[in-house]
């Protein structure tokens, strides 16, 4: 597989870089601490991982096909409880968090996955548009937001078409475009670009780069190489459920591995 | 949140669900009108059971009780009075013998043998009595243990009368009447219940997508949960009315034109589909809110 496309500008990488100086001194938004994930199978898809992330981050979470790199998506939504060890988000212990609570910390974040989780019977707007309907109907200007969430993605021209007619890439900055409308300010993306040909998913690491340039927390998982290696922003990379490197402008393979 | 917008989503969902899945939504309403029309039938039919029974209880329900020819009219009102203080007696009748030889006369056939005993000079021979309505036809026999021991009685072999047999019959037909109509309707309820239970569950597992996303972008388990309630309240609902107006119509088809079948009077009938249409309600939203909540677990 190759890219042919061009890197990203370098004003992205060097308002990123500004804003990671500049988050040193605040603290993490993500926190894992001695994390242990094992499903009821008695699979360990997590062992015993910990990490931090700043606000304003770009982290790539890297790894072969069950690693666990979506488990720590899915704990991170509390979709999964960890078995040890505790995850936290904004300072809230996720083990903690109430039920009830939950819809509140799922609009603290875009969330965005590898099959686009689109509603086919839908049109592109009301797609975009059921994120604030089924969380805030009275929200007003609701078309206003709509169509600064499809601007940002590049889709403004499409309100009215169904995902169906629309190509992969398109399909996902409809995704990206949902999860912006709440502003978040944790952006995770699960193997974003895996459907998509080369381009497309150079396209939507791009828009997810802009995305954490406007100030939101990016974490993806992914194990499309070229785009890790493309970007270096910081790597964590997982094998058979344990963190075993964390590099701030890292690439997919550490220098000498062998490619999978 | 503003509840306005809020509710007009949830109605406009709970619509687009129903139009949207069409086939499910006509397999429940026609299982649930089916089994609605089951408890419908039952109800009536104990009701009018239950209306000739009271009949028969009523008729039942009376404590005659014979006076000795030397009590004075005084005593006989102060019995009446200590007797229908009771709280299970409704009312009370005093009957004279010439009112005694009269009914005699006429529901037996013995005017003739009546008229020949007083020209013979023995007089009237049947005694007056005191007729006690009570309220409760168990209240009968005991009423009648209380009055036996009153000296104000005729001094025959059968001071008091009340039909006996009949009274602990009644009894055993009434209660197998609301127990079986009871059973009947609770478990065509139950079935109606499980039929709306395991059709929410489909139309949960059909919109999984929709429910997975709706939790992912932050909304809350009222949100997922009320467009399956409310859909299953108007699902519920129609079940009902369509039952209503089967049962309606068969009623007045069997009513030969003088109303409806087995007596019911108007009343009874919408009091019955007023409660058929609270129950579809009750029985549709239950069952979605049972349905949709394995949806709801993560």
């Amino acid at each position: 597989m190759s890219i042919s496309t061009s890197p990203p500008p370098p004003v992205v990488k060097a308002a990123s870089a500004v804003s990671t100086e500049s988050t040193r001194n605040e603290p993490p938004i993500i926190v894992f601490q001695k994390v242990t994930k094992v499903y009821a199978n008695g699979q360990a898809a997590i062992k015993e991982a910990s990490f931090t992330v700043r606000p304003r981050d770009f982290v790539f979470v890297v790894g072969a096909s069950g690693a666990g790199k979506s488990t720590v998506i899915r704990l991170l939504i509390r979709e999964e409880r960890a078995t040890q060890g505790h995850v936290l988000v904004e300072g809230q212990d996720l083990a903690r968090l109430k039920h009830r609570h939950l819809p509140r910390l799922r609009r603290k974040m875009g969330i965005v996955f590898q099959d686009f989780k689109l509603l086919p019977s839908l049109t592109v707007e009301q797609n975009v548009a059921f994120a604030i309907q089924v969380t805030d109907p009275g929200r007003p200007h609701l078309k206003e937001k709509v169509g600064e969430a499809l601007y940002i993605v590049g889709l403004e021209d499409k309100l009215n078409a169904y995902p169906t007619e629309l190509s992969g890439g398109e399909q996902q900055r409809v995704a990206i475009a949902r999860a912006l409308v709440h502003r978040p300010r944790i952006f995770l993306a699960d193997e974003p670009t895996g459907n998509l040909d080369p381009d497309a998913g150079w396209g939507i690491v791009q828009l997810l780069q802009q995305i954490n340039h406007r100030g939101a927390t990016v974490v993806m998982a992914t194990h499309n190489r070229e785009v890790v290696d493309l970007c270096r922003r910081r790597v964590l990379a997982i094998e058979d459920g344990r963190i075993v490197r964390d590099e701030a402008e890292g690439a997919y393979l550490r220098d000498g591995d062998a490619i999978l | 949140m503003n509840p306005i917008p809020a509710l007009k989503f949830v109605g406009r969902v709970a619509l687009q669900n129903i139009l949207r899945n069409r086939g499910i939504a006509f397999a429940s309403i026609l299982t649930i009108t089916l089994t609605l029309l089951g408890a419908g039938v039952a109800v009536v039919v104990v009701h009018a059971l239950d209306g000739v029974l009271h009949t028969e209880e009523s008729q039942a329900s009376v404590l005659k009780v014979f006076m000795a020819d030397h009590v004075g009219f005084a005593s006989e009102v102060n019995l009446e009075k200590n007797l229908g203080r009771a709280a299970t007696v409704a009312s009370s009748t005093f009957e004279n013998k010439d009112q005694a030889a009269q009914q005699a006369g006429s529901s037996l056939g013995l005017t003739q043998a009546i008229k020949l005993l007083e020209h013979s000079g023995a007089g009237n021979p049947l005694p007056a009595s005191l007729n006690f309505h009570l309220r409760n036809i168990k209240a009968v026999s005991q009423l009648n243990r209380e009055v036996r021991t009153s000296a104000l009685l005729d001094t025959g072999p059968h001071p008091t009368d009340y039909n006996a047999d009949v009274v602990p019959r009644l009894e055993r037909y009434i209660f197998v009447a609301q127990l079986g109509g009871g059973l009947v309707v609770g478990v065509v309820g139950a079935v109606a219940l499980v039929i709306i239970t395991i059709s929410v569950r489909t139309a949960a597992y059909v919109r999984r997508r929709e429910i997975e996303i709706m939790k992912l972008v932050g909304a809350t388990d009222w949100f997922v949960r009320w467009p399956f309630v409310l859909e299953g309240v108007i699902v519920g609902v129609i079940s009902a009315l369509v039952a209503s107006v089967i049962l309606l119509g068969v009623g007045l088809g069997f009513g030969g034109g003088q109303g409806l079948a087995l007596g019911v009077g108007v009343n009874f009938a919408v009091l019955t589909v007023l409660a058929l249409i609270v129950a579809g309600g009750a029985l549709g939203s239950i069952g979605s809110f049972v349905g949709v909540r394995r949806s709801l677990a993560t």
